[in-house]
């Protein structure tokens, strides 16, 4: 008989060998997984956690705050994805997202692409416009292009707010303290990016199977497959080999590195992270929108986000889900992204 | 935050390309891979992030037999 959908399945559903920890770093497989109901095709003892993989997530209030200013200063303008509009940052309630921001006459605009903003800055020569650049690996290359296409059209009056961020490290970071993983789903697109050779020396240090993902639902549970099969044995399993490659996408790694460099970066709830970030490089300063120094986390002390992106408390064990924090008032991050672990666990009726 | 969708091209002019999305015709930035018209493409934030090498059907196929050797 063809080893098929099915006998995955069937294997997921009646495994009894040791507990299973698989964490799935990517937000968007967090999504996938959640919308699909993958958990309720899993045995008891195949547990899934959702990781640090939503970009708005792990971004810390100062970052907000810089943004929801820069709305409200005469003569700037805030472009940002979907995303961030709902995030709460710590300034006062009126102002306390860039939603509200825009509310109080803010200059926020929605943007599909970074690439957007460029006939905005054209069309409008006297205003500064800010793009919020957050993002993982995957993202960062449209920044880059971004900024190959301001330098060749000479438009000035662009600049990013950055918040990038990288996965080794902050996966480094979880082995490091404690997380009790046994296998990752590693992030299919950004994986797409950076190859999936990146998740080479980290399988072997940790000795740990790191499965490339796509999204779809048999890609997961085979993605899943895989992880259990391999526990214990330190390597990388590429199931996403239509678009990810051992190498990756080495133009855009090189665009990137033309552009950017790493740097240390601030987690919610895990703080500091060396190697865990990129920055513009110095020489390309002129677009530099103010990013350094964006660390301060005034979140609401009783949102366990950090806790949850780390994987130690599931959605649901927060004291604040669903009593006080939900979609439509949300006290944190990670209950305001369409990707974060609260808004999935909440909106899905997710409990395991 | 990281969503990728595939797409098909259907025209390239310069850095830029035409991607059809069942239906929904956008324009995206060629500039990290190249493409021609027909092409499978998987496209975030509005830039070609890859060509997609196979269809989804055969990239089942092709997973399944790889976690098969995984063992039962």
């Amino acid at each position: 008989m063809a080893f098929d959908l099915e006998s995955v399945k069937n294997y997921l559903a009646a495994y009894d060998g040791p507990t299973v920890r698989i964490m799935e770093v990517c937000g968007s497989h967090t999504a996938a997984i959640s919308k699909l109901g993958i958990p309720s095709l899993l045995s008891e003892k195949i547990q899934l956690i959702s990781g640090p993989g939503c970009p708005v997530c792990v971004t810390p209030t100062a970052y907000i705050d810089r943004l929801i200013d820069l709305s409200l200063t005469e003569g700037c303008a805030v472009c940002t994805f979907g995303d961030l509009l709902r995030v709460p940052g710590s300034r006062d309630r009126e102002v306390r997202t860039l939603n509200l921001a825009k509310g109080k006459g803010g200059k926020v605009y929605m943007l599909y692409s970074p690439m957007d903003i460029l006939p905005l800055a054209e069309q409008h020569p006297e205003t500064t416009w800010y793009f919020a650049a957050v993002g993982f690996e995957t993202t960062t290359p449209v920044y880059a292009l971004l900024l190959q296409a301001l330098e060749e059209q000479g438009i000035t009056n662009v600049k990013l707010v950055t918040a990038l961020k990288t996965m080794p490290a902050v996966i480094a970071w979880l082995c490091e303290n404690d997380a009790q993983i046994d296998a990752f789903l590693a992030p299919g697109h950004v994986s797409v990016v950076t190859g999936s050779k990146v998740f080479r020396p980290l399988a072997e240090r940790y000795r740990l199977p790191f499965v490339v993902s796509g999204f779809q639902g048999g890609e997961l549970l085979a993605a899943i497959y895989g992880a259990v099969r391999s526990v214990g044995q330190g390597q990388v399993l590429n199931l996403y080999p239509s678009v990810v490659t051992e190498q990756g996408n080495c133009e855009a790694q090189d665009l990137v590195s033309h552009y950017f460099q790493p740097c240390s970066a601030v987690w919610r709830g895990m703080g500091e992270i060396p190697g865990s970030g990129m920055m513009l490089r110095p020489a390309f300063s002129a677009f530099e929108g103010g990013s350094a120094g964006l660390n301060r986390d005034n979140a609401n002390p009783a949102c366990s986000c950090g806790a949850v992106l780390s994987g130690k408390l599931r959605p649901g064990d927060c004291p604040l889900f669903g009593r006080g924090c939900n979609p439509m008032n949300p006290q944190g991050a990670c209950m305001v992204s369409t990707e974060g672990s609260c808004f999935q666990y909440f909106t899905n009726h997710r409990d395991r | 935050m990281c969503v990728a969708l595939p797409g098909r091209v259907t025209a390239v002019e310069g850095r830029v390309a035409t991607v059809d999305f069942s239906g929904n015709i956008v324009q995206t930035q060629a500039g990290l891979v190249p493409v021609k018209p027909g092409d499978w493409v998987l496209v975030h934030a509005g830039c070609i992030l890859q060509t997609v090498s196979s269809s989804e059907a055969e990239e089942l196929t092709d997973i399944f037999r790889e976690v098969e050797e995984l063992g039962v």
